[in-house]
């Protein structure tokens, strides 16, 4: 038997640093080696009990949590799971933990006596793959550009392909690395599931709208798929895409979770598939769990591309390992290559359509589907 | 695993309870501090972040209505940018009470009250334009909701547009006695679909939900009036309101039908789809940078001015006081078999004086009593609380007391650090908490009696806590008007608890003690404030309880103090042994200030009470027992006797043998068995012999007050008959009569 996974717990309510434990030593190889009720006595207790996983409470008197993440990046890197409340404050620091390395977040609980199968479960996987993940360089988050008025998107241009993204654990890093890097000419568009509660995903679209070239829009009903646009999926919902005769648009629904999930990745891979066809690309990246891999499949089989993000630089290599091993992805691309790669398939697209194609109708996503 | 187990709920729900109460308490303080520094950031954070913490708590054990109000509160407290106005405290303190009913009636699962009133307060204080700066509403609850079109439905908007069609925004009330308000809406798209295009819906087709404003977006050839007809289907739709949102003309109309009559005026918006498009571009911009000022300011200043909110330190161990009780219980037992064991070794020493074995028994005994004395002290340690548990909740009492009677009051705190035991502080806890509403009631003046005496506006009232020796001392003092010796003494005199010719007897100190006398405290006094049909007598019984005392200093026009002293624990004391006719008493070490030996003929007889010359000064001598029986014989006798001190009052007890000094467990006894308040305890000995622990501040009360009208009271000694007594050894050895 493996030795348990010691984890610290971090939280001014004094509540929280008995129910956490509670929670966790319901699974057996989980053990609370710790509890502080502020960053000072945090930091002091990460040398003593020398915990694989810190769950961090970001709203603490004294040394808060964020000074407090950003000295445990600098001095002991231990995964942290910070446990985050509910509020819009609380999304956009929670944020801001998770741009300065915070594994992942989880929210709190709610209706304990209630809801303890799901907090339970999503508490200990989150615990458990943190204690697996190996430290993966990212580049310094990068700083909010104070972007000069971006271009309002002409609704004319549609995209060259549409570029869809699945993504979980360690995703608000990756996603603010690689989508900065596009520029705000990129041909396609992009519809992006990260697992995210919700609250959380408009506070993220934000963030990342303030630091890219391409815009970044928390998904609406009806939005368009524009070339140069990013939507990404608000929590609690699913999205899907759809092609109407003037214009290709997201459209979002309450239907029941899938694979455990909601937005599920699996939705909109299968989604797009149905509806793009071989326009599609489906890019499946870091995080936990198979969600997207079946999806994967399905736009492979329907003759779109198909991207794993590398093992190496996945913080938790499981939804792209889950497609990798089952033969679904095209192909595996590290991080820091991911930007090029896309931009290299959408503006491919756009020549070869225009070729191929001469009837022009290469400016229109909508080819695929013949 | 995935069960919580029901007796965890309730473990937690407990936990929870505690936990809230602090938070409370330290919201309390806190808005306290902001009340008195209104605009101190650091304050306001702080109270954002307790509440945020009790937001988070109450969601987490189920209790969504107090989580709910918790978090509105937090929001508006977010808001907060600069400024913060005194409203706030108000809007903090308001909440703070509507948090703790809601707490008591969680826990005693009564109906909710309501928190309404409060809500009230919050959103005034969040709309209030001076507290906050202009932000764009998240929501309106205005008549009709504005709709969000959606892009594509803009770009369908705008396609139509170009064909040369006018696009209109309706609105239908279904009738609130429609049945079946989404076969309503079915009509009504049916309707329109024969004469134009549906754009788009809210709530949006296929959604379960049941709303009874129905829009529509439609795209249409015919005019506003001619569509308001096709919509008007009786008993399903009572109203219509129709605004045409586009024309294709380059100076469009915008036409407006409410109700029945429709009515028409023009608006220059022209290519809609552009517009909205611009607008909602800043609508997405401005949020963000709302909420940045709210987050910016933390890093610089944070080291600065951050400080812990009081809070418990980590690593503590929540026990019930029971438990410890337990413990300590059986310390007293091993302390009783300690004695035993060393009264066996001394016979044993005495009875084989060469025996080797006695220096090894001698070596384990200092070795156990070592341990012994240590495990005594730690568990005693463990009892001890800080008096700020108690002292914490006096700052909101104090201001909402001085509120109330329109008065100016600082409370200042000191040693608060100071330890207690847990059952002494949660007695005192009563008696207290009168005397300070009494302070601020009744001993600090109004304004401009203030004025008048030259003193500041702004009473002040202490509130203080040492230890002295092996007592601990809570001193309420105030400057206010101070207690007037002479009324006092009018007063007793009306009241019959004093005879005229006494009251001149008696010095300042006496005459004030009166005021603890049952019976002193008048009617009329009774208020809200301090009234409550307690006295100060209640305040004298219960320290009395406790082997404690009170007694009060005061300066006419300067103030008055209320001294309480109390024993630091009840448990266990160190005793002195005495004789008084071949019984075995003991009273506490600490009050013993001097043991002396006299005569019988050293004491005299000074107006019916007898009186020893100790040095140079005279002190009066209260007899425990019966004086000698034959006054002659007598005289030679020898007695000891024992000084204590108890306030500023000295008095000797004569007493025939000192028998040593000794570490006694109490045992209460009940109140069937001693009926009398002399005693206060009882004791068992290493032989197995029972010691009467007697209350010293109850034999000074009765020495006193007895004093001036027994006749011949002095020679019958205070102490009991035999009869009593041998009551109480057989209750304290645990027997039952």
């Amino acid at each position: 038997m493996t030795p348990p996974i010691r984890v610290l717990v971090v939280d001014d309510s004094a509540l929280m640093r008995k129910l956490i434990p509670q929670i966790l030593q319901s699974d057996g190889s989980i053990q609370v080696v710790g509890t502080a009720m502020d960053g000072h006595f945090g930091l002091k207790k990460i040398e003593e009990v020398k915990p694989q996983v810190v769950t961090l409470d970001l709203d603490m008197p004294g040394m808060g949590g964020l000074d407090m993440l950003k000295e445990i990046m600098l001095r002991h890197p231990v995964p942290v799971i910070v446990v985050s409340s509910h509020s819009t404050q609380g999304a956009s620091v929670t944020l801001q933990a998770l741009s300065m390395g915070a594994f992942d977040f989880v929210a709190k609980p709610i209706d304990v006596s209630a809801n303890m199968p799901e907090i339970a479960r999503e508490l200990i996987s989150k615990i458990k793959a943190a204690a697996q993940s190996r430290r993966v360089a990212i580049a310094a988050p990068i700083e909010a550009r104070k972007q000069s008025q971006k271009p309002i998107l002409e609704t004319k241009t549609q995209a060259t392909r549409i570029v869809a993204i699945g993504i979980s654990t360690g995703g608000p890093q990756a996603l603010q690395y690689l989508l900065p890097q596009l520029p705000k000419n990129f041909p396609g568009t992009i519809v992006i599931v990260q697992h995210m509660p919700e609250g959380f995903t408009e506070m993220f679209s934000r963030r990342l709208e303030e630091i890219c070239a391409i815009t970044v829009k928390e998904a609406q009903s009806g939005d368009l798929l524009l070339a140069g646009r990013a939507l990404i999926c608000p929590g609690n919902r699913h999205i899907k895409v759809k092609r109407l005769p003037m214009g290709d648009v997201a459209v979002l629904n309450d239907e029941p979770r899938v694979n455990g999930h909601r937005p599920s990745v699996d939705v909109l891979f299968k989604s797009v598939a149905e509806e793009f066809g071989e326009k599609s690309i489906a890019m499946l990246m870091t995080g936990m769990g198979e969600d997207g891999a079946q999806g994967l499949g399905v736009v492979k089989a329907a003759g779109g591309m198909t991207i794993a993000q590398s093992e190496e630089s996945c913080v938790v290599f499981g939804m792209p390992k889950a497609a990798i091993e089952r033969g679904y992805a095209v192909r595996v691309i590290p991080l820091d290559a991911l930007s090029n790669t896309l931009q290299a398939q959408c503006m491919h697209d756009r020549k070869v359509g225009s070729k191929t194609e001469s009837e022009d109708r290469g400016r229109s996503a909508g080819v695929g589907k013949n | 695993m995935s069960q919580f187990p029901d007796e965890r709920a309730a473990e937690l729900k407990e936990l929870f309870f505690e936990t809230a109460l602090e938070l409370l308490q330290s919201l309390n303080e806190e808005t306290l501090k902001l009340e008195k520094q209104p605009g101190d950031l650091e304050s306001v954070r702080t109270i954002r972040r307790i509440v945020h913490t009790l937001k988070g708590d109450s969601a987490a054990v189920g209790y969504h209505e107090l989580s709910e109000l918790a978090h509105e509160l937090e929001d508006a407290l977010a808001l907060e940018g600069g400024g913060a106005p005194t409203a706030l405290a108000e809007v903090a303190f308001a909440a703070a009470d509507t948090f703790s009913a809601m707490l008591s009636s969680y826990r005693d699962q009564t109906k909710l009250p309501s928190a309404e009133p409060v809500r009230k307060l919050i959103r005034k204080m969040a709309r209030d334009p001076k507290t906050r700066k202009p932000r764009i509403p998240k929501t309106k609850a205005a008549s009709v909701p504005e709709v969000n079109w959606t892009e594509y439905e803009k770009l369908a908007m705008q396609a139509a547009l170009q064909q040369g069609k006018k696009v209109y925004h309706i609105t239908a009330q279904i009738d609130p006695n429609c049945a079946m308000p989404i076969a309503a809406q079915q009509l009504i798209l049916k309707a329109l679909a024969e004469n134009g295009e549906v754009l788009g819906t809210r709530p949006e087709p296929g959604s379960a939900k049941n709303a009874m404003q129905f829009q529509l977006l439609v795209a249409s050839d015919q005019t506003a009036e001619d569509l308001t007809v096709k919509c008007r289907i009786p008993t399903v739709i009572s109203q219509v309101r129709i605004e045409c949102i586009g024309t294709p003309a380059p100076k469009p109309a915008q036409k407006e039908m409410a109700g029945e009559v429709g009515t028409e005026h023009l608006s220059s918006q022209s290519p809609v789809a552009q517009n909205e498009e611009k607008a909602e571009a800043k609508i997405v911009a401005e949020p963000v940078h709302e909420t940045e000022p709210a987050l910016t300011p933390q890093p610089p200043d944070r080291e600065a001015t951050a400080k812990p909110i009081p809070a418990l330190p980590e690593n503590v161990l929540r026990v019930d006081a029971e438990r410890i009780d337990i413990v300590l219980n059986l310390v007293g037992e091993l302390i009783i078999g300690k004695s035993m064991l060393q009264q066996a070794i001394n016979e044993f020493a005495a009875r084989y004086p060469k025996e080797a074995m006695r220096g090894r028994f001698a070596d384990a005994m200092a070795f156990q009593s070592r341990v012994l004395n240590d495990l005594q002290r730690s568990v005693m340690k463990v009892r001890m609380v800080p008096v700020e548990q108690l002292f914490r909740r006096f700052p909101r009492m104090v201001r909402d007391v001085a509120k109330q009677c329109g008065k100016q009051v600082d409370l200042v705190l000191n040693g608060q650090d100071t330890a207690l035991d847990k059952s002494l502080l949660d007695a005192i806890a009563e008696p207290l908490t009168h005397l300070v509403r009494n302070a601020v009631g009744h001993g600090i003046e109004s304004d401009e009696e203030r004025a008048r005496s030259g003193k500041p506006a702004v009473g002040t009232i202490r509130l203080q806590a040492y230890h002295q020796g092996n007592q601990v001392i809570v001193e309420i003092s105030d400057d206010g008007r101070g207690i007037d010796a002479q009324k006092v003494r009018t007063r007793a005199i009306e009241r019959g608890l004093l005879k005229r010719e006494q009251a001149s007897q008696l010095g300042e100190a006496d005459i004030l003690d009166l005021i603890f006398r049952p019976g002193f405290s008048t009617a009329d006094e009774i208020t809200e404030i301090s009234g409550r049909g307690v006295g100060l007598d209640v305040v004298q019984s219960v320290l009395h309880r406790l082997k404690g005392t009170v007694h009060v200093v005061s300066h006419s026009g300067q103030g008055s103090t209320f001294r309480l002293q109390l024993p630091l624990t009840l448990a266990i004391i160190k005793a002195l042994l005495f004789r008084v006719e071949e019984r075995l008493y003991a009273i506490p070490l600490n009050a013993v200030a001097e043991i002396a030996r006299a005569h019988e003929s050293d004491i005299h007889r000074v107006d019916n009470c007898e009186v020893l010359q100790l040095r140079d000064r005279v002190l009066p001598v209260a007899r425990l027992g019966r004086p000698p029986e034959d006054r002659l014989e007598g005289r030679s006798e020898r007695v000891f006797v024992l000084v204590i001190a108890t306030g500023e009052r000295k008095l000797g007890l004569l007493v025939n043998a000192i028998e040593g000094e000794e570490e006694l467990v109490i045992k209460a006894l009940d109140e069937q068995t001693a009926e009398t308040d002399l005693v206060s305890g009882a004791s068992i000995l290493g032989n197995g012999h029972v010691v009467l622990i007697l209350n010293l501040a109850a034999i000074v009360e009765r020495f006193a007050n007895s004093r001036p009208d027994t006749a011949g009271g002095p020679g019958m000694g205070l102490l009991l008959s035999h009869s009593e007594r041998a009551r109480f050894a057989q209750s304290a050895v645990g027997g039952r009569p």
